[in-house]
């Protein structure tokens, strides 16, 4: 069972501030050009946190970066190569992390362990403290409702936020929330009824502010009973400009390409950087041979792979509802609409 | 080794020993790991590969040609086809370069007992197959015959020359060979390795078709093996994939729902039929 | 542009000529599937089946170079069936009569013939564009990249001045711009007889104003054109050049001219991020500062003023474009200095009255303004020509078909087509350093269509010597419907097959722009 505590508005600030003398603060901030993304706070004064829009990335590449290095190598006459990694990931407290990208990290958790262990997320992930924020009003692209991983969560959290006006409601989830609130007690009042009321009251009706309606379940049913019509896929695939857009800005997609970058003929760093498997380039083999030729293949791997096969293997879709993709894609390649395609809609 | 903890993406470096020119395009590398312990502990089944890499070159999966049966030394074939592969060719007897592994599902060796076996290999394709085969003649006991039937473009391309003159003085093995286009002192049979399945009357009951080679080659194969009475559970075939983590994270190998770096690299034909996305069947 | 990219989507009939907006301009092809969406009509005219054409409800696959017979025919049409904009016509432009006298001349069926079009094809696209309330023309280099490439573009303004598909919003011509600044260079003078904001140097009043606010006297006479200066051959009139990021080694038609020019210059320097192939040549190289190390403005297609803000100080010993020309000319004798870019732009809006009211103020903090943009006040313009065309009425020019300088004949039978990829960027000084676009896209492929390739022997992979009669490369086939048969495709991204070497120097006498559109070639398999 979750506790409950009430976090007054006014305090926020001064609890992050104590909280960044222990952690690298990352939360959602507005920069001098309207965008919201999560960055690195330095300070809290001239941080702008901007908890009322939708950040436009995820937390992913803070836990999974765009690029990292696995290791340096060398060698010379004299010395072989010798290959090694040490970790050096700094304790982060991710604040105003919304559900659906909160239900992501879960999905990578899962990914990054289930059939090996990767050392370079989970030395990231062990030094994390998620402080989520349910969700009191959906964005315009929004259908976690739809996924089942939001606008509030139940579970995941290290601690869950939901904005009642002038106060936050606090529930704390995994140990390392309990702790938080076990060591800055002073910031947290008990709960009283009208609070869990109004926390009732918000869910209710964020539930009744989506924008979107997307039938993942029924396109999740159809999927695991039939094979989609072809012209389906044609009609996506044919507006794919290839871009990988999709893949980079979405939560839950962690495929992944590794390159050496050479820094002299004997010398040089093994990486790894994100991929997306829409790319043709992203199966082909050397010598040019690609066993997945068709152009319709690649589209159906990225929506298949979400919403067929890891229900199949995980039991749920890995798509987390966040929207991302529809902002994002040239040509209306996002999920919504291959969701409504698939439900035999227009 | 280290159990969980150990970082999977760490190779080990590894000296080559021995280089074999099989033609002008293969090459076989006879790989040692540079830290005796490693040598000693390294463990693998017929059919599972290795990632190989050359710092600056990058990584590649590669099939593992040698029998754990023999050991001393782990070999690789490997044809000419990227930079990776370009480089290894370039390398000399002496050199190091990088391994992890071994990865992927092995051929099922324990359920294979007592079964005859018909390999079907094309070019390169016959070196997961030899790592088979070779394990097979070392416990002739526990299998019944041998036929390989293989492939290959050209009499200047016929690799694995030494193998296979050592399995044509098996009693146990027959091995017929064949060439796409035929060249000065060939005697054997000429056209693509379909031809000789019409050669041979195996006993479908008691025999099992492993089959390795280039994926148009794979496709005709298993259809005619099929064709000739195997059932899908005795046609067994292994893939070659773009790979870059070899444990079933980075998705390059994904084929349907499978992953072919953990799930295969070996698969029975009747696993094949259930997928619906393959170039195979 | 005459529009806003953002209007394309409202449009309810495109016509696309000489584009291939989804790998060049994927952010202009989204709003076509956008319009799409709204029930709008696609119209595409590409001798190639391009991804778009394959979205288009009317695809024209012209003979390459035969714009001005299909515009004409195209307009004869709409003459015929009466869909002419008469009043628009009578209030906004002038010379029509010309234009009407040329087209009832034509032959229709003999000008269909020359385009390799049916008649009833260009009949259905002219009655679909010219019926439509609001039709926006976008066209790229497939337009202007021939010897007639003024007249093709005439021509379509004929066309939108005919129907009256200009004076509105979402309704227009809009050239789609091939990099993203093409357009502020030009809007800064970078063109041989302009000073910026188009002004003639050849007009004294504009001479004066520059003259004062620079302090030093200019020159009258307009200057060269690119061609003229980079094919002048080892004897040129030019001795000494400066190329600022900018890789004609491997842009510029017919290379061999360009590297026997470039060769025998006094002094050749060139400024840039990478050392590219015509960097390779100076005697003198300035790593210049990417994007990311300066401040400044790019101006877009659709002459939208954007700041670009530096993020990291300039790596190494890199300096951004204006140092350097601060620098260059303070050793030069002439002291330039300005305290920084915000500087510069104040200057602008003083002597470029299009840019009369961008500041960086005003453009930071936001999506920037469209020019033109007369003062603070003004809010910039999302659309051209709204009451009045920029030169008082709009002038017909009519135009006849003027036959490829280079057409394929017994020696060289197929016609070449060059363009870009989606994954690379012209030269590609700066793509090919990335490993993921280069895994996309490393090698150029020859594009040839199947019946041909099966006359040769080809299959895709296979490697054929491509010749022209000014040099040759070996470039790896791809047989594809995309092309049509006597044509070939390819993209000249990479130096591996520097396929400039082959494309022919002749141009358009007006624009001086090289007709990379058409080139003939012969093509042999080979095995390398």
């Amino acid at each position: 069972m979750n506790d409950h505590y009430i976090l007054k508005k006014d305090h926020l600030n001064s609890l992050l501030r104590r909280l960044m003398k222990e952690y690298r603060l990352v939360a959602p901030t507005k920069n001098p050009h309207g965008d919201t993304l999560f960055s690195i706070i330095d300070s809290i004064e001239q941080a702008h946190i901007d908890l009322a829009s939708q950040p436009q990335g995820s937390i992913k590449p803070f836990l999974f970066p765009q690029q990292e290095v696995l290791f340096d190598y060398e060698h010379s006459a004299t010395i072989d190569y010798h290959f090694e990694h040490t970790p050096d990931s700094i304790p982060t407290a991710f604040f105003g992390v919304r559900s659906c990208d909160l239900s992501a990290v879960l999905y990578m958790d899962v990914i990054f362990s289930q059939k090996k262990r990767d050392p370079y997320y989970f030395e990231k992930r062990n030094e994390a403290i998620i402080i989520s924020l349910a969700c009191n009003e959906p964005f315009a692209n929004c259908f976690c409702n739809a996924t089942k991983t939001g606008p509030f969560l139940e579970y995941g959290f290290d601690l869950q936020l939901t904005d009642l006006n002038d106060r936050f409601m606090v529930e704390t989830g995994r140990a390392k929330g309990c702790e938080i609130v076990k060591r800055f007690q002073h910031f947290f009042e008990p709960v009283e009824e009208r609070d869990s009321k109004a926390q009732y009251q918000a869910f209710l009706e964020a539930r009744s502010h989506f924008k979107q309606q997307v039938h993942v379940e029924q396109a999740i049913k159809r999927l695991a009973r039939e094979p989609i019509p072809e012209e389906i896929w044609e009609s996506l695939s044919l507006r794919c400009q290839d871009c990988g857009g999709c893949a980079y800005l979405c939560p839950t997609c962690t495929c992944f390409t590794i390159t050496d970058l050479a820094t002299s003929a004997s010398s040089g760093r093994r990486i790894r950087s994100w991929d997306a498997c829409t790319f043709s380039g992203f199966t082909r083999m050397a010598g040019g041979h690609n066993p997945i030729n068709s152009r319709t293949h690649s589209i159906k791997q990225r929506f298949l792979h979400k919403l067929k096969y890891d229900v199949q293997e995980h039991g749920r879709p890995s798509c987390v509802g966040c929207g991302r993709c529809v902002g994002i894609c040239f040509g209306g390649v996002d999920i919504i609409r291959f969701i409504n395609k698939a439900c035999g809609q227009n | 080794m280290k159990g969980n903890n150990e970082n999977i993406y760490l190779p080990y470096p590894a000296r080559i020993v021995r280089i074999v020119e099989e033609n002008n395009q293969i090459k076989t590398f006879s790989l040692t790991f540079t830290d005796p312990l490693r040598n000693e502990s390294f463990e693998y089944s017929p059919g599972q590969f290795m990632m190989v890499s050359i710092p600056n070159y990058g990584e590649a999966p590669i099939s593992i040609a040698s029998s754990p049966s023999r050991p001393g030394s782990l070999e690789v074939s490997v044809r000419k086809a990227g930079a990776l592969t370009t480089a290894m060719h370039a390398m000399n007897e002496g050199e190091i370069l990088a391994l992890r592994g071994p990865y992927g599902k092995p051929f099922p060796m324990k359920s294979l007992e007592g079964r005859d076996l018909l390999f079907v290999a094309g070019g390169i394709g016959l070196a997961p197959l030899r790592s088979v085969i070779n394990f097979c003649l070392d416990k002739k006991k526990d299998f019944g015959s041998i036929t390989l039937l293989y492939g290959s473009r050209s009499p200047e391309d016929v690799a694995f020359q030494s193998d296979i003159k050592c399995w044509q003085e098996e009693e146990s093995m027959e091995c017929l060979l064949t060439v796409d286009t035929t060249g000065p002192g060939w005697l054997g049979n000429i056209g693509v390795v379909t031809t000789l399945l019409g050669r041979i009357t195996p006993n479908f009951a008691r025999t099992s078709a492993l089959v390795c080679g280039p994926s148009l080659m794979i496709r005709f194969v298993l259809a005619e093996l099929s064709r000739m009475g195997f059932s899908d559970e005795n046609i067994i075939t292994t893939l070659e994939r773009h790979m870059k983590c070899g444990v079933g994270i980075c998705r390059h190998c994904y084929m349907d729902n499978t992953l072919v770096c953990v799930d295969g690299p070996v698969f029975s034909l009747a696993q094949l039929r259930i997928m619906q996305d393959t170039e195979l069947c | 542009m005459t529009n806003s990219i953002n209007e394309i989507a409202q449009a309810q009939v495109i016509l696309v000529s000489g584009s291939n907006t989804t790998e060049a301009h994927p952010q202009v092809a989204r709003r076509m599937f956008d319009a799409i969406d709204r029930g709008a009509k696609l119209i595409v005219i590409d001798p190639r089946r391009t991804r778009l054409a394959e979205h288009a409800h009317i695809h024209l696959a012209i003979r390459p170079g035969s714009d001005i017979p299909l515009l004409n025919a195209m307009m004869r049409i709409i003459l015929d069936e009466n869909l002419a904009d008469d009043l628009f016509i009578e209030m906004r432009t002038e010379n029509y009569h010309a234009l009407r006298d040329m087209l009832y001349q034509l032959d229709l069926d003999e000008t269909a013939e020359i385009t390799g079009v049916p008649l009833a094809k260009i009949s259905a696209a002219a009655q679909l564009y010219a019926r439509a309330q609001k039709a926006v023309v976008c066209y790229c280099l497939g337009v202007t990249q021939h010897i007639c490439g003024t007249n093709n573009v005439q021509s379509i303004a004929n066309l939108a001045m005919l129907t009256g598909h200009v004076e509105k919003e979402f309704t227009g011509v809009d050239p789609l711009r091939g990099q993203n600044n093409v357009q502020g260079a030009c809007d800064m003078g970078a063109l041989p007889g302009h000073f910026p904001s188009y002004q003639p140097v050849n007009t004294a009043e504009y001479r004066t104003k520059f003259e004062q606010a620079w302090g030093t006297e200019l020159s009258g006479t307009p200057g060269l054109s690119l061609m003229e200066m980079t094919h002048s051959g080892p004897q040129g009139a030019i001795r000494g050049m400066l190329i600022m990021g900018e890789n004609p080694m491997l842009s510029d038609p017919n290379l061999k001219k360009v590297e026997a020019t470039l060769k025998n210059l006094d002094l050749l320097v060139v400024s840039d991020i990478f050392l590219t192939e015509t960097a390779a040549l100076a005697d003198v190289v300035f790593p210049a500062a990417s994007f990311a190390e300066k401040t400044g403005t790019f101006t877009n297609s659709e002459r939208r003023v954007q700041m670009v803000r530096q993020v990291i100080p300039p790596l190494g010993s890199c300096r951004s474009d204006g140092e350097i020309i601060m620098a260059l000319s303070q050793v030069m004798g002439y002291d330039m200095r300005y305290e920084s870019m915000a500087e510069v732009m104040e200057e602008i809006a003083l002597l470029a009255p299009i840019y009369g009211g961008m500041f960086h103020d005003r453009i930071e903090g936001c999506w920037g303004l469209q020019w033109p943009c007369w003062n603070r006040d003004h809010a910039g313009t999302s659309f051209l020509h709204k009451y009045y065309f920029t030169r008082g009425r709009g002038h017909f020019v009519p135009a006849t078909h003027e036959a490829a300088a280079e057409l394929p004949d017994a020696d060289f039978p197929f016609i070449l087509n060059t363009g870009r990829v989606y994954h690379q960027y012209h030269t590609g000084t700066m793509t090919r350093q990335s490993s993921s676009l280069n895994r996309e896209a490393s090698e150029a492929l020859l594009e040839v269509n199947p019946q041909d390739a099966a006359r040769l022997g080809l299959r895709t992979g296979d490697w054929v010597e491509l010749s022209s009669r000014r040099g040759s490369a070996t470039v790896k086939a791809h047989i594809t419907e995309q092309v049509a048969k006597g044509s070939v495709y390819t993209s000249f991204h990479f130096p591996a097959v520097a396929i400039n070497l082959l494309t022919s120097d002749a141009r358009d006498p007006k624009a001086q722009c090289p007709e990379y559109k058409v080139s003939a070639v012969r093509l042999e398999k080979i095995n390398p």
